[in-house]
């Protein structure tokens, strides 16, 4: 079946963009988001289309509620995508460091590990791409640091694996309704799907529960901020 | 066939526990179906309401029926029991989508009658198949629509029943042994449906 934008998000273009210039940029991160090109509309003017999606770059209104800020972050959707791009950062070179050693650390669970490495390094390039493609400026990788055992015992490295997955579910999923523009929110949500698939194969391998729960948890920025702080800084 | 008072009991029964700062997916979408004032919903909402409840009816009925023969169709105790899981999480996607359609003005579908190929309930390849296909179709269906979701709230709670799809369809694929890359994970993001693709999809099963 061949796609066309008027059939992603059943109707609304997802990425649609004011210029060609700004198109091509995000072609790469089309890419990455399993969006054929055909996908990405290029509207011409802000109200062109007659789409509701027909919106401009990713907007800079104030978050609505202080609870959930993420201004630490930067302004409106930039700083939900700084936010999500921090929370990547660490769990990329979390399972970086994970897999560095091949089966070293896991042992026959690297097949079930090594492509969530691989994704986590694609969600970071990706949302560093569409922050820069809105004219952001993408959040500098932060610092990282790890209890002691954490590469070297299994059961700790999938054990806080576990921790990471469900904290960045429950973090995707606090944003959801503060994101304004409509190809933020696909990218924020098929990024989103990713993190619950790695924390259910998680939960499975531990012995957890792999579904704490018919829908999806969330949490404010500030509680995810506290559960992540003691992996960050040096 | 489905019986709703036992799961509409046991879903929002469970919420009571979702106090706290962390906010439960049960407290959002007992939020959602209980305690919220409606303001006139958005036809486009009800519809797209509607069309999950659809799938979800689907679901619902292919679990409950794979459970109902679960000494047969599963040879061990993680299977009966990761299938009874997901069987009670699309149950209770069932009756919180049918409340808060019933909440905000609108008429649930009623539930279709369905049909399967001979062998879903007594052969386990066949029937773990099945299963994939209708997860990942939830999957690329709930995300197909999350741009033209309008009420906050109504997003929230799909995108929470999307996790919970996805974290199906991962489970699935691991149980079933398929490739961890394309099997269990379907790369590093989730790809969308569009509803003539999924109305394609589950076409087959609808009668």
């Amino acid at each position: 079946m061949t796609k066309d934008a008027n059939e992603l998000f059943d109707g609304q273009p997802v990425l649609e963009f004011e210029s060609d210039a700004d198109r091509r940029g995000f072609l790469k991160y089309a890419a990455l988001f399993g969006v054929g090109a055909t996908l990405v509309a290029c509207g011409n003017n802000k109200s062109g289309g007659g789409s509701p999606a027909a919106s401009s770059s990713p907007s800079t209104a104030p978050s609505a509620s202080p609870t959930d800020d993420t201004s630490a972050f930067g302004q409106g959707d930039l700083g939900i995508a700084n936010f999500a791009l921090t929370l990547e950062y660490l769990e990329a070179d979390f399972y970086a460091k994970g897999v560095a050693g091949g089966s070293g650390l896991l042992g026959d669970l690297l097949p079930l590990i090594q492509p969530i490495a691989n994704h986590e390094a694609a969600h970071v390039q990706a949302l560093t791409q569409l922050i820069t493609a809105a004219g952001g400026k993408p959040a500098a990788k932060p610092t990282t640091k790890y209890p002691d055992g954490t590469f070297t015992d299994k059961m700790k490295f999938l054990m806080t694996a576990s921790v990471f997955e469900e904290t960045g579910v429950k973090a995707y999923h606090g944003q959801v309704t503060r994101i304004q523009d409509k190809k933020v929110l696909a990218a924020a949500a098929s990024i989103a799907g990713v993190e619950s698939r790695h924390a259910a194969i998680l939960a499975d391998i531990l012995n957890q529960k792999q579904v704490p729960s018919p829908v999806e948890a969330h949490a404010p920025s500030s509680e995810i901020v506290a559960a992540v702080k003691p992996f960050l800084g040096s | 066939m489905l019986n709703n008072m036992w799961t509409r009991r046991s879903f929002l029964g469970k919420s009571a526990l979702g106090a706290g700062a962390v906010i439960s997916g049960e407290a959002a979408i007992q939020l959602l179906s209980t305690t919220r004032v409606w303001a006139a919903a958005a036809q486009g909402d009800l519809d797209i309401l509607n069309f999950a409840l659809t799938l979800e009816f689907l679901e619902a009925d292919f679990y409950m029926q794979a459970n109902a023969a679960a000494d047969k169709l599963f040879t061990d105790q993680r299977s009966k029991d990761l299938f009874k899981l997901i069987g009670s999480d699309e149950a209770a996607h069932v009756s919180a989508i049918s409340d808060t359609i019933t909440k905000l003005g609108g008429k649930p579908v009623a539930k279709p009658t369905v049909k399967y190929p001979d062998g879903s309930f007594t052969d386990y390849k066949s029937f773990l198949k099945l299963s994939k296909t209708f997860e990942e179709t939830g999957v690329g269906a709930y995300l197909g629509q999350a741009g033209a979701i309008t009420d906050p709230a109504i997003l929230q709670a799909a995108a929470g029943i999307f996790g919970v799809e996805c974290r199906h369809a991962a489970l699935v694929g691991k149980i079933a042994g398929l490739p961890a890359e394309g099997g269990v994970y379907m790369g590093a993001t989730e790809t969308a449906k569009t509803k003539d693709e999924v109305l394609a999809a589950v076409k087959p099963f609808l009668s």
